[in-house]
């Protein structure tokens, strides 16, 4: 590693130049001018009217509802858009000296890098030096400044040590850390980060965020940080670029002024608001529209969810029936054990470790944990889709208490045992229009799958999805999605819901949708197990089971969670934000001069 | 984590490690272009002596774990051998004598050859693959295919790419499968249940094409394929080491012809 490396910081200085065409870029100006772009095939503009500046070395946050055209901003300033994207462009759009239209897509992409959202759709080689080394040598570094330049970029992230470790074997934050030093390593001048952390969980989000507030402070490249955790992004950002939800700029400006006069207007849009701007402390700021567990109403379309003030999270006591017993269990798991398999030169380690859930009728219970603590293989053993070495599972379908293996149970009663709704809800699709999609589950109770069905009308009707009938499943937006494929599943009426991070990568108003509709089932009765990462998402559940390394490691109510996780550190799953970086220069930078507002 | 079973892969460095992969390509061509062209048992059974022997001492893989990550290639070499012996012509032709005789069942000797014979070679033709394939990882492959075969980096490295892939459409249609269990929606009747794995495999047609995409923008974002001149940050060099496997490697591939002749 480098030495001269500051301490705290953990960032080592660049080192000068080396060789030809391999230097450090200058920190470049951006210069949006009326610019827009459409793309094609596309009815209307992704991105429409932007006018902004950002001066060298500063950091630009963007914020907007989905389908606002932040994804498509961060492509056009690394010169994917237009280059590699086919569209319409308008306006202007420079990066220093270059004027991203005219410009080669490789001269754009050598001062500007780009870090996506999925990790594992952005690493190309098996080994993790290798990845740092491929977009060097893509740029024809000579060998022994890509030697000196490899270990720095992986210091420069935290990763200093993991160069013959492998990319698959990493955590999702590590990933996410290795493709910023990618992007690092060729020293461009502007850093652009496309939702870098949405998938993550909250110690590798964390992790991330401490190395983008290193960055930031280094001062030597301008970025662009698309995100929707605005909480950790905002200490970092100069200044803030507001888009609506047709792609139009609604602000800019310093964040002072930008909170100052457009909080409600976000509110109304449905993005996610920097807690600092509303005041509202970690377990108000939960998703929109968590209502206490006591009966809600079925409540539908997301008008009546937008701009909700959240209600604080019940107590486990809400959680009885109306002659005050418990409600009865639904779904029992004891003793679940599970190994992954022997590795190279490893012991095998537990996937589960004697874990014992129980959901009772009309809970929403968060299962929360880091990667590979064994969530998703507990929704899998629940399922009945992964053996287990020891313990057992039971459910129940609504009449009976759980006493069936839903490893053993014919499909159609299975159906109506459990339903189950991956992160990716396209996976389960099956149906041409979103009406077939839900007629598809009727035979589960065993009628034919029949669009025309009345009961699929009134299960689109009632969780607000009726417009949709008609449309292609494929086509509708994310968040229609995973409401559609839950309100799938859910006509078979299953008494226990299984859900895979629901409101990942949605805005609050797609979030609050979600919710609302998982509300109306549980005033049914159906009992909902959710894996997530998401803390907002924590105080619209009734109890927390969090697991580490396989085992339970907490399970009780979620103002008890919040307060103390059992996870160190611990910071990351309160949601509280992430301590950046020593600024010592904050108050200068508070207001750029020559900005316009 | 993954609940696949981890690769094959060296544990410690050895003999066939330290070689250009494009060398154990090249004789481990060879011994399988003998393997096929010659007849009869003794040359694959020599031959997977000499793979058996640079197996043990030569590869750097854990022994313990070929057998059973082998397995059914062994059950394939196996179960091609006897329906080789059944069905073999000589076990009709009563000039031939019979070497065993259960009722209605007669195995003559030249069937018995023949089966064994292609056991043999089954063999050969997985433990020379695993010589050749699995003592390297495939960025070293890809890294001498490129610098010293000139095959387009373009091709090399968009495979290694594409492979990162594949464990992930692996996690997608488990995931498919868990879906359409969970609904309810798997058919029984035969062709119902080919109906559904067509759809299943439109849907993961579709996820394959999105992850192919976005790993597509993102290797062009880092400057993959813009007809510069690539630099080299992995050399494979050819050393004095790998002209003398060639000679070896090859010198047996033609004592092995030589054998099958004689």
């Amino acid at each position: 590693m480098s030495a001269g490396t500051p301490s705290g910081s953990g960032i080592s200085p660049d080192p000068e130049p080396v060789g030809a065409g391999t230097g450090r870029r200058a920190a470049p100006e951006i210069v949006a001018e009326g610019f827009g772009w459409t793309y094609r095939g596309r009815p209307r503009p992704s991105l429409a009217g932007c006018t902004f500046r950002v001066p060298p070395g500063r950091v630009l946050l963007v914020m907007g509802p989905s389908g606002s055209g932040k994804s498509t901003l961060a492509r056009a300033l690394t010169g994917l858009v237009p280059h590699e994207l086919p569209g319409t462009w308008t306006g202007t759009l420079r990066v220093g000296e270059l004027d991203v239209a005219s410009t080669p897509a490789q001269v754009v992409s050598g001062e500007a890098g780009i870090v996506f959202q999925e990790p594992e759709s952005q690493l190309v080689m098996p080994r993790v030096e290798d990845e740092v080394a491929f977009g060097l040598e893509n740029r024809g570094w000579d060998r022994a400044a890509m030697q000196r330049r490899v270990p720095e970029a992986l210091e420069a992230v935290g990763l200093a040590g993991f160069e013959r470790r492998s990319t698959a074997g990493l955590s999702g934050g590590e990933q996410q850390r290795l493709a910023i030093a990618d992007v690092l390593a060729p020293m461009p001048g502007l850093l652009v980060l496309d939702e870098p952390t949405a998938n993550l969980d909250p110690p590798g989000m964390e992790r991330v965020f401490e190395r983008l507030a290193a960055l930031a402070a280094a001062r030597e490249r301008t970025m662009v940080i698309v995100e929707h955790r605005l909480d950790a992004a905002l200490p970092l950002a100069d200044l803030v670029l507001v888009l609506d939800a047709t792609g139009r700029q609604l602000a800019f400006g310093a964040p002072d002024e930008v909170a100052g006069r457009h909080v409600a207007a976000l509110e109304r849009m449905g993005s996610w608001i920097p807690r600092a701007w509303h005041g509202r402390s970690a377990s108000e700021d939960a998703v929109p529209g968590g209502e206490p567990a006591a009966a809600a109403p079925a409540t539908g379309g997301s008008a009546s969810v937008v701009g909700a003030r959240p209600v604080p999270a019940s107590t486990s006591d809400a959680r009885r029936a109306s002659d005050g017993r418990p409600a009865d269990p639904v779904l029992v798991i004891e003793g679940a054990t599970l190994r992954y398999p022997e590795s190279t030169g490893g012991a095998s380690r537990p996937a589960l470790l004697d874990v014992r859930v129980e959901l009772r009728a009309g809970e929403r219970v968060a299962l929360v944990g880091p990667n590979g603590s064994g969530k998703s293989t507990l929704l899998f053993a629940a399922a009945g889709l992964r053996r287990l070495e020891a313990g057992r599972v039971r459910v129940g379908d609504g009449t009976r208490p759980p006493d069936a293996d839903p490893a053993r149970l014919p499909a159609r009663r299975l159906a109506r045992s459990l339903g189950l709704v991956f992160q990716n809800p396209e996976l389960g699709f099956v149906g041409r229009t979103c009406a077939a999609e839900v007629a598809a589950s009727l035979v589960a109770l065993g009628s034919l799958p029949d669009p025309a069905d009345p009961r699929v009308r009134a299960a689109l009707e009632a969780f607000g999805l009726e417009l949709l009938a008609d449309e292609d499943p494929f086509r509708i937006s994310e968040g229609e999605q995973r409401r559609l494929g839950i309100v799938a599943v859910s006509i078979a009426r299953p008494p226990v819901l299984l859900l895979d991070e629901p409101t990942f990568a949605l805005d609050r108003r797609g979030a609050g949708a979600v919710v609302a509709l998982l509300d109306g089932l549980r005033g049914e009765g159906q009992a909902q197990l959710m894996a997530t990462h998401d803390p907002r998402l924590v105080p619209a559940c009734d109890r927390v089971v969090a697991l580490d390394a396989g085992r339970v490691v907490f399970d009780g109510p979620p103002q008890v969670f919040l307060a103390d996780p059992p996870y160190r550190p611990a910071a990351p799953w309160r949601d509280t934000g992430t301590p950046a970086a020593p600024r010592t220069d904050r108050a200068s930078r508070a207001a750029p001069a020559g900005v316009p507002a | 984590m993954s609940f696949l079973p981890a690769p094959l892969e060296p544990v410690r460095p050895a003999l066939l490690t330290r070689l250009s992969p494009t060398t154990r390509l090249v004789v481990g061509t060879a011994w399988l272009a003998v393997a096929v062209i010659a007849a009869g048992p003794r040359v694959s059974f020599a031959l997977s002596l000499v793979a058996v022997v640079l197996l043990v001492i030569a590869s750097g893989l854990p022994l313990e774990r070929v057998p059973t990550r082998l397995a059914p290639l062994w059950l394939a070499a196996l179960g091609l051998g006897l329906l080789t012996v059944l069905v073999n012509p000589s076990n009709g032709d009563p000039t031939v004598v019979a070497l065993v005789r259960a009722g209605p069942l007669r195995v003559t000797g030249p069937a018995l050859e023949a089966g064994i014979a292609i056991a043999l070679r089954l063999v050969v033709i997985a433990l020379v693959s695993l010589l050749v394939f699995a003592t390297s990882d495939p960025t070293r492959l890809a890294d001498a295919l490129v610098q010293q075969w000139r095959v387009p980096y373009r091709f090399a490295y968009g495979t290694l790419a594409a492979l990162r892939i594949v464990p992930l459409l692996a996690a997608d249609w488990a995931a498919i499968t868990a879906v359409h269990r969970l609904r309810g929606l798997q058919r029984r009747s035969p062709w119902g249940r080919a109906a559904e794995i067509g759809g299943s495999l439109l849907v993961l047609l579709v996820s394959a094409i999105r992850r192919a995409e976005r790993m597509a923008l993102a290797m062009d974002a880092r400057g993959f394929d813009t007809g510069r001149p690539r630099g080299v940050y992995r050399p494979v060099a050819l050393r004095a080491l790998d002209a003398a496997a060639l000679v070896v490697g090859l010198a047996i591939a033609v004592a092995a012809l030589v054998l099958a002749a004689i």
